[in-house]
């Protein structure tokens, strides 16, 4: 139980540092002087002690909005596959829940873009709906698939089976369901090639549009939901796909799930720099692809057997 | 180790269908030529066949380095759009890939009844035949016409090299000699274009 | 020793054709008939003989095939002679396509006398990949799309024959290892495959192929189109000496599936070629120029050989195909003096012929034209006449008989539009229209002789009975 909690705390705690640790690489390798990695932090304490102004068009929706952005997040972080042999789980949470509880969030974020009835909400809602649109039938599949792979459709368990028995029969489906899955950790985190983090141009937005006029408490909330989105997609790829160090002793396994998600978001950060962003119409392609990955990996585990 | 090396050949092929850059469609071309050799590499030293290790290198010189570079160069003398855009909207080709590889999965569903071992192979080599077919035919241009008729090739090798755990030597340079004889009369074609202007 | 004998004529060919002198081109014609010294001799020893092995075997079948080709290869050498006096080719243009000629025989002999499964796919890959060449002689925009075309299509052909080829022996190298390549070994094991569903998708596979080589449905025009943007030689050398060997290997491999399962074979190939001859002859009713005319006419033709010999009647598969190898670049090669008062003139056509020339020549195209569409005596009369006995013969031992009359009326129907078309095509050639003087040549007269004494061959007894004994 303690194992459990720790590891969500760690999760809670750890989440700004891999954001900043992702901007720091890109500007290593851009020989750029990097941010220091506690940036995170002191961007949200800076917002927290703000005066928080909110548009008079709006209503309260914007004023409830940004914690139901932050809570399914959050409870998700609970359904999480164990990091450590000795972790309590739960293990009635499927593919469907995961990828709802997402889209609930999504959701609240779509709503509190159209609230304030600025041009940009607007646009950022309709864009982010339409990648929306294209990801979430290739989540279900790719996690359901994997969970069939594992033999059984919770995460939780699905997480130590795979930890347990690595599928070496069924290596093709499983790579196509984790290159099918790391396409949809980019889209659904907003990372070039998707979207643009850090820029607040009118061509390139898509989260960020959602979230222009917000200062203070409510974007703080919303900053930290998004470097919580991503801690909980690279913990499930780390412990989806690379289920390794499950076995070795709690502290060591805890650290070595550390230095997977840091692997990670390497790559990601990687991936940004070498990367253009794809047009916006460019990005059924990708998703495409990414559903067509989700399909294949699912009727070569269920067809085939490989 | 099999399985791995066919799915990243099915998904380069796949990632093929899907792209719209022609150096790119290059690139995927070689990545799947490069996963076949390895392959031909893999079960060579498993069952000790002299004749497929060799074939496997000659792969992977041939068909992932020089073909893909004589390419390049030909596009490049000849001025080649490097736009390419497919006939087929992707909307649809999300829908119809998967169509067509559940239409190839099913069709070879009563052989994994028969074989004992790598029914499997048979199914994921004729699915890379379709989708090489597709390839061919969504696009207006040239080039990956060029690329999908060598993509077929290679699905043709990759049933040989699996299913049949290693084709007669004579089939075998048959192929080869087929795409070599190939690539020169493509070669003469846009050389007679050229001087026709 | 026949290899060497058999090869030949093909590399005095290529090597000859690199001279540049101008009394050359009646060397190069004269090399074709040397093949013929080494057919006869086949036909003189005993069947079936071994050229190199196991891999090439000279059994009636192929020594039958050959010939004929072989035939149709000496009528289209000797018209040949006289080509730049019908259309604007370059000497180099001729001497280039005799070099492509000559590799095209190399593939061609290995391909029909071929043994070994490997053998027979490299031989009509050599076939195929030297004829795109040949189309390209004619420099012209629409022969240089239609290259094109003709490359990617007749790759996609023999690649689906290579895969289906593959399927083939892996579905057999269970129980014959590295044999499972050889038609006679399959043909004889065909009983004991242990997974007939995988030899069958294989043979699916590889029928798909050949059918889309021939120009079967759904690919019904590529045929024509690169027929019409080539010359008269490379189109007469279509359809008779390419379509002999790609209908060899159908005649091989569907021996083959008849043993392993019959009923599906015949239902899928029956409904096939139905459909192909429905669509076709509506095209020929709308076709509008010599050359549309004639392959299309050619496809129905191979439909008909597939239909007869998958029903039972091998006889009437084997004449119908010497008469249409026969009669088809006959009349290919004299649209090259039909057409020269231009293309789409059919209006006429056989009108303005003087002399001894004019005349036989008119005779003999007239014959031709009135063969093709199986009036008696012509061969195809009385192999049609066989074939369609043949079909119902095996329908009554099954249930369905009023499905195959019902196949045979619509068949009928069809086949007496192409009748229709036709006679009224052959009648506005000769009396419609106005008298134009048009030049003959004696090359060209020579060659349609020839053709006409090997069918009047066909129908000898002594063929007939050669025929018969093949099947």
């Amino acid at each position: 139980m303690i194992y459990y909690f720790g590891t969500i705390v760690m999760l809670v705690l750890l989440a700004p540092i891999l954001l900043s640790y992702i901007k720091a690489v890109k500007m290593v390798l851009l020989f750029k002087r990097p941010i220091s990695l506690f940036q995170g932090y002191r961007n949200f304490s800076k917002l927290m002690q703000k005066e928080t102004i909110i548009s008079e068009e709006t209503s309260a929706i914007t004023r409830w909005a940004p914690f139901f952005i932050l809570s399914p997040l959050v409870l998700i972080l609970f359904f999480l596959p164990p990091v450590t042999q000795g972790s309590y789980y739960v293990s009635f949470v499927d593919a469907f829940t995961i990828t709802g509880l997402i889209s609930l969030s999504t959701f609240f974020l779509m709503l509190l873009g159209l609230d304030s009835a600025s041009a940009f909400g607007g646009m950022g809602s309709s864009r982010e709906s339409f990648i929306s649109a294209l990801v979430e039938p290739a989540m279900v599949l790719t996690i359901f698939s994997v969970s069939l792979m594992a033999g059984n459709l919770g995460i939780g368990q699905a997480g130590v089976n795979l930890a347990e028995h690595f599928p070496q029969e069924h290596m093709a489906s499983f790579l196509f369901a984790g290159i099918s899955f790391f396409i949809l950790l980019i889209a659904e985190n907003g990372r070039i090639p998707v979207d643009n983090p850090e820029t607040h141009l009118e061509l390139t937005m898509v989260h960020e549009a959602m979230t222009l006029d917000l200062t203070g408490v409510y974007l703080a909330i919303i900053e930290s939901a998004a470097s919580i989105k991503f801690i909980i997609f690279a913990s499930l790829f780390a412990s989806l796909f690379f289920p390794f160090g499950y076995r070795l002793e709690p502290v060591e396994a805890i650290l070595f799930f550390i230095i997977k998600l840091f692997i990670i978001a390497t790559i990601v950060a990687i991936l940004e720099v070498n990367t253009a962003k794809l047009r916006l119409f460019k990005i059924p392609n990708l998703l495409g692809l990414s559903i067509v990955f989700a399909f294949l990996s699912l009727i070569t585990f269920y067809v085939l057997g490989a | 180790m099999t399985d791995f090396l066919i799915g990243l050949f099915l998904a380069s092929l796949i990632a093929a269908l899907f792209t719209t850059r022609l150096y790119r469609l290059l690139l995927w071309y070689s990545l799947n030529s490069l996963m076949l050799g390895l392959l031909a590499l893999g079960i060579g030293r498993n069952i000790d066949d002299n004749a497929m290790i060799l074939t496997g290198i000659v792969t992977i010189v041939l068909k992932a380095i020089a073909i893909p570079y004589v390419l390049k160069n030909l596009s490049q003398k000849f001025n080649f759009i490097r736009h390419i855009v497919p006939e087929i909207k992707v909307q649809y080709a999300i829908m119809l890939v998967p169509a067509i590889l559940v239409f190839t999965f099913y069709l070879s569903e009563p052989i994994v009844d028969m074989i004992h071992t790598n029914a499997n192979y048979v199914a994921i080599s004729i699915s890379s035949l379709f989708l090489s077919l597709l390839l061919m035919i969504e696009h207006k241009n040239v080039a990956p016409k060029i690329i999908g008729f060598l993509s077929m090739e290679n699905a043709l090798f990759l049933l040989g090299v699996t299913a049949t755990d290693g084709m007669p030597m004579l089939v075998e340079l048959g192929i080869f000699f087929d795409l070599l004889m190939a690539i020169v009369v493509i070669n003469l074609l846009f050389h007679k274009e050229e001087l026709q202007i | 020793m026949m290899l060497t004998l058999l090869l030949l004529p093909a590399v005095i060919m290529f090597v000859v054709s690199f001279v540049k002198q101008e009394r050359v081109k009646y060397l190069l014609a004269f090399t074709s008939f040397m093949i013929l010294i080494p057919i006869v001799k086949l036909f003189l020893l005993s069947k079936p003989y071994n050229i190199l092995g196991s891999y090439l075997i000279a059994d009636e079948l192929d020594t039958y095939i050959f010939l004929v080709s072989s035939i149709v290869g000496i009528g289209v050498t000797l018209a040949l002679l006289t080509l730049d006096k019908h259309v604007k080719v370059s000497p180099n243009a001729y001497r280039r396509f005799y070099r492509f000629f000559a590799i095209f025989w190399v593939g061609l002999i290995f391909s029909i006398l071929s043994n070994h499964m490997g053998i027979y796919w490299i031989g009509l890959e050599l076939a195929t990949l030297s004829t795109v060449y040949m189309i390209k002689t004619n420099y012209t925009a629409a022969a240089h799309k239609e290259a094109w075309n003709y490359m990617i299509v007749g790759a996609i052909a023999i690649s689906l024959v290579l895969f289906g080829i593959i399927l083939m022996y892996a579905s057999a190298k269970p129980i014959l290892g590295e044999e499972a390549m050889q038609f006679d070994v399959l043909l004889a094991h065909a009983k004991d495959i242990p997974s007939p569903f995988l030899f069958e998708m294989g043979f699916a596979i590889t029928t798909i192929g050949m059918f889309v080589k021939m120009g079967f449905f759904p690919m019904n025009l590529w045929l024509a189109n690169i027929e019409r943007a080539s010359f008269y030689p490379v189109a007469a050398l279509f359809s008779g000496i390419l379509e002999s060997a790609v209908i060899i290997g159908f005649f091989r491999f569907s021996k083959i599936a008849m043993e392993v399962n019959y009923d599906h074979l015949f239902i899928f190939v029956f409904v096939y070629t139905l459909l192909t001859i429905f669509i076709v002859s509506f095209l020929i009713y709308r076709a509008k120029d010599f050359m549309r005319l004639f392959s299309l006419s050619g496809v129905e033709h191979m439909a008909l050989i597939v239909m007869f010999w998958v029903s039972g009647a091998p006889f009437a598969a084997l004449l119908h195909f010497g008469a249409h190898a026969f009669l088809k670049p006959a009349l290919f090669l004299s649209s090259g003096v039909l057409e020269s008062n231009g293309k789409y003139k059919i209006a006429g056509a056989l009108k303005g012929f003087v002399g001894i020339k004019g005349n036989t020549f008119l005779f003999l195209v007239s014959l031709f034209l009135l063969a093709i569409i199986s009036l008696p005596p012509s061969p195809m009369f009385f192999s049609e006449l066989y074939g369609f006995g043949a079909m119902i013969t095996t329908a009554k031992e099954s249930n369905h008989i009023l499905a195959m009359i019902g196949a045979i009326l619509v068949l009928l129907i069809l086949l007496s539009l192409i009748f229709y078309r036709f006679i009224s095509i052959y009648q506005s050639m000769k009396y419609e229209g106005e008298t134009k003087e048009k030049d003959v040549y004696w090359s060209e007269v020579v060659a349609l002789i020839v053709f006409s004494v090997a069918l009047l061959a066909l129908i000898f007894p002594q063929t007939l009975e050669y025929l018969d004994s093949i099947s």
